[in-house]
């Protein structure tokens, strides 16, 4: 269960690496903010959200969804996560991504004004990455959390004040972020297919795909407390792997079927699991010429004694 | 025109040799409450047969008249009905039961008001604080002459109301350690390799029948029943045992003699009765013992199961929320109580902010509601975190069972049962923190999960906050203070003062400012006597006992 702690529970590190750009939003606020002290105050990225006016709407948003997935990504580390707290932050996380999709549906309109900065650079960024979502196909749960909200602010586009390079510098920070927490094992229930992860931090797409992953990773948070309620090395590994190193050999009637590989999980976790578990891996590859090895030398025996 | 119900006298035996006229027969409590309540008295018979004590003076008290006549040493002996509750409204068949007074302190108020001043703390000063010295859970009896704490180390730490001295008037009967044990060790599940927490999430005092005392308590997964009971004599003169305990040889005894009791020391012995395990595969949140004090219900994330006190290898499910594909999990489970006299409803809180009753009698597999309690959202305060805050930490029942109080992260509700739509009163604990929202996100304090208690009479509610603060409503009066629990004004008697947070401009003196509240100092756990004005507030690992002053 998650514990209750008197410290924050997100190492400083974490904390810092994505707060970096807003800095730039605070203007002249003059903020100090060390990392000794921030357990002891809020300084720091969130009271800038808190008090801040410069923050738009739509940035808001981003870093409200980044904080949610960084909490996921969290508690999926954890042992055993609060399901209370996994459920409440997914639920979030879905209500931003629905607002974010009915505001895509709206944008049309707002490109066809004219607006070519924010459409260029940060709403333009989301909405192609809404789009991608639609077009993609992804189905969404059911919109439960999500109350109607039709009175919902449209993306105040006069608000956009930010430059176009602070714009980039954001992104490009959240994308190392995201990248970062590309490197943990993304659960197995992730779309594959297909889905291999460029790792170029430039490439404005890759944003896309990071958040419909995460997104989509975030609705699987709940797949781990299926299984075992937790996120136990056992969840990654194909159920067989487990039971490669047995030699089998002599049992095995069909001779040519090789042990079912789930295609669940996407390349980068296959190495992943690949590293993190060397020794069955490598004898499920073995253990299927020794098979066919072994079955080829019982042939040659039984001729033998057949006398054949 | 129903009076006002008085409190027990104070002589009265604490530990009663017979049972009470509240038996735990089967089908008692529902012949009886029909029967008490048609003759407008209490429910609970107890205060009934043994004290109609009224003060002198007293003429009578009708139901609207406002209790500032009772002085206050006269207002720990007699409640008044609530001028809200009153017992004429059609709707209410029950009338509350108000079994000693209430109030919050009105500081510098009228005459009558009283003051909370500090009686008593449990715990090690250090800064240092240790994990398992936390305190988890605070609860008093049904009598209130014991004090139940329970820590994040898996003890359970009993304290036990001295009684009065005639010779010092002014200290009101103090707590002291009645009993200490070890109720829950961690675990470790090698299936799931998952470690148990030892944490006691609750404690739940049965009601007393006899010499000993009985608990409830849970961890995430176990809950178990204890027994606490007091040995002050020993049997000496065994035939078979000499008196150290070394088997005599039979062939050796030449005579026979009959043993003695003895006095010697109290001792309390605490010995587990029965354990409950292996039914929740989610962490446990709340119990609750029903009205027939033979069943009881616990609540984890998606299920509640029923319990009989005698059984540990069965239990019944009647809630079951979890979804066939756990993708589409949205809502948790997280309180559920009995009703205090219907012992077949019951009500559960959920993390959207809604609160469903349920009979148990319209089905086995309590699925469906009969009564769905949701406020609509105010589209004016809407933002991210709107369905986070809304999530109900708490629910608890009045003494009455006419009213729910439910507690989110930043108000506390009052629901008339027989108002599904939206609460009666609505109170702000620290509205202030909603312009804080994202950090208090972003440092997990927004999950904190507060619980709420009643006073004995129902006319006030007590909830905590941040900072050791913790807050006090009067239903009646409407006033509500801020208080705090701190080493600083902890001497005997002391008064305590009000304490302000200044939420923007000109921060007056003695007032502190948002930003320099302390939010690792959170009081989660309160509770409140069932018949006076004391109440037991657990701030981190310490434990403080307020009383209200006595002129």
């Amino acid at each position: 269960m998650c514990q209750q702690q008197l410290h924050c529970s997100i190492s400083p590190c974490d904390r810092w690496s994505w707060c970096l750009p807003v800095k730039w939003f605070m203007l002249g606020r003059g903020l100090k903010r060390k990392l000794s002290d921030y357990e002891e105050n809020m300084a720091g990225l969130s009271s800038a959200f808190d008090s801040s006016r410069n923050l738009t709407y739509p940035l808001k948003r981003q870093l409200v969804l980044n904080m949610c997935l960084t909490k996921l990504q969290t508690y999926k580390m954890l042992v055993e996560p609060d399901l209370h707290r996994s459920v409440l932050i997914a639920n979030t996380v879905r209500q931003i991504q629905e607002e974010m999709r009915q505001e895509t549906s709206q944008q049309p309109v707002n490109v066809c004004n004219g607006l070519g900065l924010h459409s260029q650079n940060y709403t333009g960024v989301d909405s192609a990455g809404i789009s991608a979502q639609l077009l993609s196909g992804v189905n969404q749960q059911e919109s439960n959390c999500c109350d109607s909200r039709s009175a919902e602010e449209p993306i105040e586009n006069g608000l956009l004040m930010v430059s176009d390079d602070d714009m980039s510098s954001a992104i490009s920070s959240i994308l190392k972020d995201l990248d970062f927490m590309e490197d943990i094992s993304p659960p197995t229930c992730l779309v594959p297919a297909g889905d291999d992860q460029p790792k170029s931090p430039e490439n404005v797409g890759l944003k896309l795909e990071d958040d419909r992953q995460e997104l989509k990773g975030a609705e699987c948070v709940f797949g781990s407390f299926e299984i075992s309620n937790s996120t136990s090395y056992l969840k990654d590994l194909a159920i067989d792997d487990i039971f490669e190193d047995i030699d089998t050999s002599m049992y095995d009637s069909d001779f040519c079927c090789p042990p079912q590989m789930p295609s669940r999980v996407p390349s980068a976790t296959t190495e992943e699991t690949l590293k993190t578990f060397p020794t069955c891996n490598s004898s499920s590859t073995n253990s299927i010429q020794i098979c066919r090895t072994d079955l080829s030398e019982l042939d040659h025996i039984m001729e033998i004694l057949v006398g054949s | 025109m129903p009076f006002s119900l008085s409190q027990p006298s104070r002589s009265r035996n604490p530990a009663p040799s017979k049972p009470g006229p509240h038996s735990s027969q089967p089908g008692f409590n529902s012949v009886s409450k029909y029967f008490m309540s048609a003759r407008g008295r209490c429910p609970q018979s107890q205060h009934v047969e043994e004290a109609g004590v009224f003060p002198e003076g007293h003429t009578g008290c009708s139901a609207r008249e406002p209790r500032q006549h009772l002085s206050p040493s006269q207002s720990r002996l007699t409640g008044a009905l609530p001028a809200q509750d009153s017992g004429s409204s059609p709707a209410a068949r029950w009338p509350p039961c108000s079994g000693g007074a209430g109030g919050v302190a009105g500081g510098a108020g009228g005459g009558n008001d009283f003051q909370w001043c500090f009686s008593q703390v449990k715990g090690a000063i250090d800064e240092d604080v240790a994990e398992a010295d936390i305190i988890s859970t605070v609860e008093f009896n049904y009598s209130g002459d014991l004090l139940a704490t329970g820590d994040k180390g898996g003890r359970v730490v009993i304290f036990q109301r001295e009684q009065e001295n005639k010779s010092r008037p002014h200290s009101r009967g103090e707590y002291n350690v009645y009993s200490t044990f070890q109720s829950h060790e961690p675990e470790f599940d090698y299936l799931k390799s998952l470690e148990i927490e030892e944490k006691i999430n609750k404690i739940r005092w049965l009601p007393q029948q006899n010499a000993a005392h009985f608990l409830l308590s849970t961890n995430d997964k176990t809950i178990k029943l204890w027994k606490i009971s007091e040995r002050d004599k020993r049997a000496e003169g065994y035939n078979l045992k000499d008196e150290d305990g070394r088997l005599r040889d039979p062939f050796r005894i030449t005579a026979l003699r009959v043993p003695i009791l003895k006095p010697m020391d109290l001792m309390v012995e605490a010995s587990p009765r029965r354990i409950f395990a292996n039914a929740h595969t989610y962490h446990i949140n709340s119990i609750s013992v029903n009205s027939d004090h033979e069943t009881y219900l616990s609540a984890d994330d998606l299920r509640i199961n029923l319990w009989h006190l005698e059984i540990t290898d069965r239990s019944f499910n009647i809630v079951d929320i979890k979804p066939a594909n756990m993708e589409e999990l949205t809502e948790v489970i997280t309180a559920a109580e009995f009703h205090p006299h219907h012992c077949n409803v019951f009500v559960y809180s959920s993390s959207k902010g809604t609160i469903r009753l349920c009979d148990m009698r319209s089905s086995a597999l309590c699925d469906r509601h009969s009564k769905f309690f949701e406020e609509p959202e105010d589209p004016s305060s809407r933002s991210f975190f709107s369905e986070i805050i809304s999530s109900i930490s708490d629910v608890k029942f009045s003494h009455s069972g006419r009213y729910m109080m439910t507690r989110d992260y930043l108000s506390v509700k009052v629901w008339d049962l027989n108002m599904e739509n939206r609460p009666v009163e609505t109170y702000q604990v620290h509205e202030y923190l909603r312009s804080k929202l994202c950090s208090l996100y972003e440092n997990d304090c927004i999950f904190d999960k507060f619980e709420c208690c009643w006073n004995g009479s129902d006319s006030a509610i007590m909830t905590g906050s941040y900072n050791n603060f913790f807050r006090m409503f009067d239903r009646n009066t409407r006033r509500d203070i801020t208080l705090e629990a701190s080493r600083e004004s902890s001497k005997p008697r002391a008064i305590l003062k009000p304490r302000k947070v200044c939420t923007g401009g000109k921060r007056k003196k003695d007032e502190i400012s948002v930003d320099s509240l302390d939010f690792n100092k959170k009081i989660l756990h309160t509770a409140w006597h069932p018949t006076e004005n004391i109440i037991a507030v657990a701030a981190t690992n310490n434990l403080y006992i307020f009383q209200d002053k006595i002129n």
